[in-house]
């Protein structure tokens, strides 16, 4: 009785127009959360190199052929890019100073034998375990991380030979060792592939085994740093891309490609999300709006009520529930039409080549619920406020 | 529960020069159970006075005590607390609610604590003479019914002190004596005493004391 006489007043159109604002502003929320969410995991666990991170070199020009333009980085110039507000960090690629060579030495396949060139990162670069990327004098094996391209290659040579191509499984299987040397002395240790890269042209070794190669075999001239490892802030790609052409820098171009993708559609999902929740606190004030009307309305009720001796309390939570429980229907409803639509979504994406991941993501859920608490909150204390008011 | 009057002047009704017998600006008291009528003619203030006492109105100089308790320091709880088991009114505009009907109006005050069945209201309601219009919205009675409902709708509560303010202003003779008798009974049986505001008559009944404004 108390519910027909507190809201009989309503007016439908106006209650399903702010009951609209609120479903379209939870609605995008919830999808714009989710998507900022797994466009920014895009890329992490699929390379060596950790998300946002690029490998620069300076770019080959006429001029740096002749030596009029440096080719290397100097201290001064990292530390310059290291202070810009979009970079997280920026730390040099340490190269061999000694000389290297990678074979084979297993008897299950036939003997081949290379120079290369090894390159080390640090460790918090890498999206690789840190337990297996560790090297100490007398260990088994070095763990390195090879090119995919170089794998091509080995292939191509194999084919050509007559001999079976190995798959990336089995080369993480097989035994290979490398030589390293000097005018006096010569080495030779095991070797074990632990993960492939396309983002890199050179093998990775762990720094403990690059400083021990540079240390005992090492050249006395001293090496330049001709390569950076850049990690760009998260949604800033386009400000890191900027600052390369500045620079006359370049990455491998796969780094590129995923990094402005990843900036474009994380930086849509980021405006639909600040729209969204320009969206949400707009239909907020709508439903505040509607309840304080309702309430002015339903004026001479609820005086009556508190006259005949009715709590302001009971008043205040018959009026306060109700529109909680409308505002939890629509975060329900947002958040079945979302699941739904995120089925397509995510076909879409897949279809387009954007293989985001497809789990639900607990943030999304938390904001609704966030979204949901804040809205609770707020129409109870208005509704305290209204009813405080018209106690006599 | 005696009502303590201290100089109690409402604060619109200040400049205004009172007659000598006048309550206005005096200390008296209301002793529990009292039967009590107040005559005034129009514009003394006589819904003012009950208004007071419910606690609608705070715009007075003076003091206003129901035993020790100061009324202006009283909380909305403590009023809500104190309609609902020890003051109860008759408003002189009513204050039904004409979207229910006599029997929802009546329920709504029940609900509070309980005391009747709706047999037994509707036991009132035909005692009144309105027994017919049980299923009726309010808002199609005439306000001679619509009073009768206000005042059964006003006993159906436990109270110390019930306030009439001009309850028989459309009744005729007979019915009043009837909402008389109801009130009388149900004030006895909860030794309980009433203000019965009126325009100059005293409908009838013995009073144990009488005020004016």
């Amino acid at each position: 009785m108390l519910n027909k006489l507190l809201f009989q007043n309503q007016n439908q159109k106006q209650f399903w127009i702010a009951l609209l604002g609120a479903f379209l502003g939870m609605f995008f929320l919830v999808l714009s959360i989710h998507y900022t969410i797994m466009i920014n995991e895009f890329g992490k666990g699929t390379d060596v190199l950790g998300p946002n991170t690029l490998m620069v070199q300076k770019k080959v020009t006429n001029s740096s052929t002749l030596n009029l333009t440096k080719t290397d980085f100097s201290e001064k110039e990292i530390q310059k890019m290291r202070n810009e507000p979009f970079i997280e960090d920026i730390q040099s690629v340490q190269s061999n100073n000694f000389d290297i060579s990678f074979e084979t030495s297993d008897p299950l396949v036939p003997y081949f034998r290379t120079d290369v060139f090894v390159q080390t990162v640090p460790a918090n670069f890498l999206d690789v375990q840190t337990d297996k990327w560790h090297w100490e004098k007398g260990d088994e094996f070095v763990p390195m991380i090879m090119p995919r391209e170089f794998l091509v290659m080995l292939n191509t040579f194999m084919s050509a030979s007559g001999i079976p191509q190995i798959s990336e499984d089995l080369a993480k299987e097989v035994k290979f060792g490398f030589k390293i040397w000097n005018p006096t002395k010569t080495e030779k240790v095991n070797v074990k592939i632990i993960g492939f890269t396309n983002e890199v042209s050179s093998i990775l070794i762990p720094k403990s085994f690059m400083d021990y190669g540079n240390t005992n075999f090492g050249k006395s001239s001293e090496k330049k740093i001709t390569q950076i490892l850049i990690l760009g802030k998260e949604g800033q790609f386009g400000l890191v891309e900027e600052l390369m052409l500045k620079k006359g820098l370049e990455p491998k171009n796969a780094q590129l490609i995923v990094g402005r993708l990843k900036s474009v559609v994380g930086t849509l999902f980021l405006l639909i999300f600040s729209i969204s929740l320009i969206a949400v606190m707009a239909s907020f004030l709508v439903v505040i709006q509607y309840i304080q009307l309702l309430l002015t309305k339903n004026s001479y009720e609820i005086k009556t009520l508190l006259r005949l001796g009715y709590p302001m309390e009971q008043i205040i939570k018959i009026v306060s529930v109700y529109f909680v429980k409308i505002v939890a229907t629509v975060c329900a409803v947002s958040y079945v039409l979302f699941l739904l639509l995120k089925l397509l979504i995510d076909d879409v994406f897949h279809d387009g080549g954007l293989y985001i991941g497809t789990d639900l993501s607990l943030s999304s859920l938390l904001g609704l619920l966030l979204a949901f608490g804040i809205f609770s909150f707020i129409s109870n204390q208005s509704v305290k406020k209204e009813v405080r008011n018209l106690f006599d | 529960m005696d009502i303590i009057f201290k100089n109690i002047v409402p604060i619109p009704l200040a400049s205004i020069k009172h007659h000598t017998e006048s309550i206005w600006g005096k200390e008296f008291i209301l002793k529990k159970g009292s039967k009590v009528l107040l005559n005034a003619s129009s514009g003394k203030g006589k819904s003012t006075f009950s208004s007071i006492l419910f606690g609608i109105r705070n715009d007075y100089n003076g003091e206003l005590l129901f035993d020790e308790l100061n009324c202006k320091e009283l909380t909305n709880n403590e009023w809500s607390d104190l309609r609902r088991n020890k003051l109860s009114i008759v408003f002189q505009d009513l204050q039904l609610f004409p979207s229910l009907t006599v029997e929802e109006n009546l329920l709504i005050k029940n609900d509070l604590n309980k005391l009747f069945s709706a047999e037994e209201i509707k036991e009132m309601i035909f005692r009144l003479g309105i027994g017919d219009k049980w299923n009726q919205k309010c808002s199609l009675l005439s306000m001679g019914q619509q009073q009768r409902v206000a005042i059964v709708r006003s006993l159906l509560q436990p109270f110390e002190w019930l306030f009439l303010d001009e309850p028989f202003s459309h009744l005729d003779k007979e019915n009043t004596s009837i909402c008389l008798k109801l009130i009388n009974e149900r004030c006895n049986q909860l030794n309980a005493g009433f203000i019965l505001t009126s325009l100059g008559s005293n409908h009838e009944f013995e009073y144990d004391q009488e005020i004016k404004l």
